[in-house]
C-alpha cells in the first residue's frame, strides 16, 4: 500500500465528514448564541430531515435539491412554533430550557418511532460512480453532498453577514440587551434563531440521507459530534466550530487508519477534555467559558 | 424557599400531616413483604433507583445537571463485580472499591469542568457517558464487552447471604433509607445551606467566601460515589452488568426521575422513584407512548410544578394558609 494515496484519501473523507459535522453543530451553536440554550433535540431534527428526505425523494419522486430544500423550510416553520408553543417559557433559563429540549427529542424520537418503525429505510444514491480528485477516489454521490453542504453554509453566511434579519439576529447574539435598545425585536428571534437551528440540522440529516441509512435512532451520533465540535471551537463561536469541524474530521480520519475501535473516541475524548483545561474558549478564542 | 421554609420550623418537628405522610410511608416500605415477587422485584428497584437518583439530586442541588449519571453507576457496578471475581474481595470491600473508583473518576472528570459555565458540565458528562459505554464494548477481555458478566453470585454481608427476593429488599430499603438519611443530615447542615446558595447565585456565594469550584466538586464526587455503591448493589440483585444498562437514556431517565420527584427537596429522588419506576408496568407493549408521555410529563412539570411531585404538600399548605387568611 502507498502511504501517500492513504493520507490523501484519509485527508479527502475527513473533510468531507468535516464539513456534515459542521453543518450540525453551526445550527447548534446558533442556537445556543441566541437562546443560550443547549438544544438536545438537534439530533432529532437531524433525524426528521432525513426521514423528510426519504419521504420526499422516494416517495414523492421529487428531485434531490427541491427536498433538502421543502425539509429545510418545514423545520424552520416546525422548530419556529415548537420554540413558541413549547419552549417559550423557559427563555433566559438555562437549566430549564434544557431539561425541556431532552423531553422535547424523546417525544420527537417516539413518535417517529410510532408512525416511519425502528427499521433502517434506505435511499437511492444521488449519483452513481466515483471521482476521482488527483490520487484520492472519492463516490460522487458524496461530492454532490459536499457540493450541497457548501452552498448551504455559504447561504447561511451570506444571510448572517448582509441581509437585515440576519444581521440582527447576530446582534442578539452578541448581547441581548444591547440589541434591543438599537431597536432589535429581540422577542421575534428567540423562534427564528431555534427554527434555523433545527433547519440546519434538518439539511444535514437530508443531506446524509442517501449516504447512511434512515431509521429513528440515527439522530444521536451526530448530535454527541456537534457536542463535541461545539466544546472544541467554543460555545457560540461559529468560526470556532468551522476549525473545529474539519479538525474532528480529520482526526477521526487519520485515526481510524491507524488506531483500533474505540481508541480513537477516547483520544478526542482526551483532546476534548485538554482543551477543556487549558483553553476553555475554544479553539479561535471567541467562545465563552 | 424551600431552606427558608424548613430553616423556620423549630427544631425540625414533624406536624401532625408529616406524621401520617410518614406512617404512610413505613406501611408501604414494609408492604412488599406481604405481596407477591413482582411487588417485591419493584420494590427493589424503587429503593435502588432513590439512592442513584440522591446522588444526582447531590449534583443536582449544586445547580449542575449531569447527563452522564449511569455511567458512575456502571463504574461502580464493573469495579465490584471485577473486583470479586478477580481479587476475590467479598460485597462490602468490593463496593467500597467501587464507590471510591467512582468518586476518583468524578474528581479527575469535575476538576477539569466544574470551573466553567454548567453547560460544559452537561456536555462533557454527555459524551463521558458515551465513552464509557464504548470503552465498555471495546474492553472485552475484561469486561465481556456487549455479552457483559453474567453469573454474579448474590451479595453477602457478614456471612448472610441476601439471595432471595425478600432479603434483598431489605438490604436495598437499608441502602435507600440510608441515603435519605445521610441527605436529610446534609441538608440541615451549613454545608448544604452552602450548597443551596451556590444554586441560586454563584457569584454571590462566592463573594461571601465560599469556595464555589470545591464545593461542587465535593457534591459531584459524593453524588457519584453513591451512585456506584447502588450501581454495586444492582449488579448483586440481577446477577448479570452489560453496556447497554447504563447507556444515556439510562442517565436522562435519572434526570426525568429526578426533575419529576422534585430537585429541591430530600424527598423528591424517592418520590419519583416510586412514581417512575413501576410505570413502564403499566405501559407493557407501548415504549414508545411511555416514552412520549415522559417527554410531556418532563416539559409540564417543569412548567407547572418545577420543584417536582414533592413540592405538593407545601403548595396544598400554601393555598390551604392563604385560603384561611
Amino acid at each position: 500500500m502507498d502511504w501517500t494515496f492513504l493520507a490523501t484519501q484519509a485527508t479527502v473523507n475527513g473533510l468531507i465528514v468535516g464539513l456534515l459535522y459542521l453543518l450540525m453543530a453551526v445550527g447548534f451553536t446558533l442556537v445556543f448564541g441566541v437562546m443560550r440554550m443547549v438544544n438536545f433535540a438537534h439530533g432529532e431534527f437531524y433525524m426528521l430531515g432525513a426521514f423528510g428526505a426519504y419521504f420526499l425523494v422516494s416517495g414523492a419522486q421529487l428531485p434531490f435539491m427541491a427536498a433538502v430544500a421543502i425539509t429545510f423550510a418545514g423545520a424552520l416553520a416546525g422548530g419556529a412554533l415548537l420554540e413558541w408553543g413549547v419552549l417559550k417559557p423557559f427563555r433566559r433559563d438555562e437549566l430549564n430550557g434544557m431539561i425541556a429540549t431532552i423531553g422535547l427529542a424523546m417525544i420527537l424520537q417516539n413518535l417517529a418511532l410510532m408512525f416511519f418503525g425502528p427499521d433502517p429505510l434506505s435511499m437511492p444514491p444521488v449519483a452513481e460512480g466515483v471521482t476521482r480528485l488527483g490520487k484520492a477516489v472519492v463516490p460522487t454521490a458524496r461530492l454532490y453532498v459536499v457540493v450541497f453542504a457548501c452552498a448551504v453554509l455559504a447561504l447561511l453566511y451570506g444571510f448572517l453577514r448582509f441581509s437585515r434579519p440576519g444581521r440582527a439576529l447576530r446582534a442578539v447574539v452578541e448581547d441581548m440587551e444591547i440589541a434591543a435598545i438599537q431597536g432589535i425585536r429581540s422577542r421575534l428571534y428567540y423562534p427564528l434563531g431555534f427554527g434555523l437551528g433545527a433547519g440546519l440540522a434538518a439539511v444535514a440529516g437530508a443531506l446524509m440521507a442517501p449516504l447512511f441509512s434512515v431509521s429513528p435512532f440515527v439522530g444521536g451520533a451526530p448530535l454527541l459530534k456537534a457536542f463535541i465540535v461545539v466544546i472544541l471551537g467554543g460555545l457560540g463561536s461559529i468560526p470556532g466550530a468551522a476549525v473545529a469541524a474539519m479538525l474532528l474530521g480529520l482526526v477521526e480520519s487519520y485515526a481510524s487508519l491507524l488506531l483500533a475501535g474505540s481508541t480513537a473516541d477516547m483520544l478526542i475524548f482526551a483532546i476534548v477534555m485538554a482543551m477543556l483545561v487549558l483553553r476553555p474558549k475554544g479553539l479561535l478564542g471567541r467562545g465563552e467559558a | 424557599m424551600t431552606t427558608l421554609a424548613l430553616a423556620a420550623r423549630p427544631g425540625g418537628r414533624v406536624g401532625p400531616l408529616g406524621m401520617a405522610g410518614l406512617v404512610l410511608l413505613a406501611a408501604l416500605a414494609a408492604l412488599p413483604w406481604f405481596s407477591g415477587a413482582f411487588v417485591q422485584h419493584l420494590a427493589v428497584l424503587v429503593c435502588l433507583n432513590a439512592v442513584m437518583v440522591s446522588g444526582l439530586a447531590l449534583v443536582a442541588r449544586c445547580g449542575q445537571l449531569s447527563l452522564g449519571h449511569a455511567a458512575f453507576v456502571a463504574i461502580g457496578a464493573y469495579a465490584s463485580v471485577l473486583a470479586a471475581r478477580h481479587w476475590g474481595l467479598s460485597f462490602l470491600p468490593a463496593m467500597l472499591l467501587g464507590a471510591l473508583a467512582s468518586a476518583l473518576v468524578a474528581l479527575l472528570l469535575g476538576w477539569a469542568i466544574l470551573r466553567l459555565r454548567g453547560v460544559y458540565f452537561v456536555l462533557v458528562t454527555f459524551a463521558f457517558g458515551e465513552l464509557l459505554r464504548l470503552a465498555l464494548l471495546d474492553g472485552a477481555a475484561l469486561t465481556g464487552g456487549a455479552n457483559g458478566i453474567a453469573g454474579i453470585g448474590a451479595a453477602q454481608v457478614f456471612g448472610f447471604a441476601f439471595d432471595t427476593r425478600e432479603r434483598f429488599y431489605g438490604l436495598a430499603l437499608a441502602a435507600a433509607l440510608l441515603s435519605l438519611w445521610m441527605l436529610h443530615a446534609l441538608f440541615r447542615r451549613p454545608l448544604g445551606h452552602a450548597m443551596d446558595a451556590l444554586a441560586d447565585n454563584p457569584a454571590l456565594a462566592e463573594s461571601t467566601g465560599l469556595n464555589v469550584h470545591r464545593i461542587q466538586l465535593l457534591a459531584f464526587v459524593a453524588g457519584c460515589a453513591l451512585a456506584a455503591a447502588a450501581g454495586a448493589l444492582q449488579s448483586r440483585y440481577i446477577g448479570y452488568v452489560s453496556p447497554e444498562s447504563f447507556n444515556t437514556s439510562v442517565s436522562i431517565g435519572f434526570i426525568i426521575m429526578l426533575v419529576i420527584g422534585g430537585r429541591r427537596s430530600v424527598w423528591g429522588p424517592l418520590v419519583g422513584a416510586m412514581v417512575l419506576t413501576p410505570l413502564p408496568e403499566l405501559f407493557r407493549g407501548a415504549v414508545q407512548t411511555q416514552h412520549i408521555f415522559y417527554g410531556a410529563a418532563l416539559i409540564v412539570i417543569l412548567r407547572f410544578l418545577p420543584d417536582g411531585l414533592a413540592s405538593l404538600p407545601r403548595r396544598a399548605r400554601q393555598l390551604w394558609s392563604r385560603d384561611a387568611a
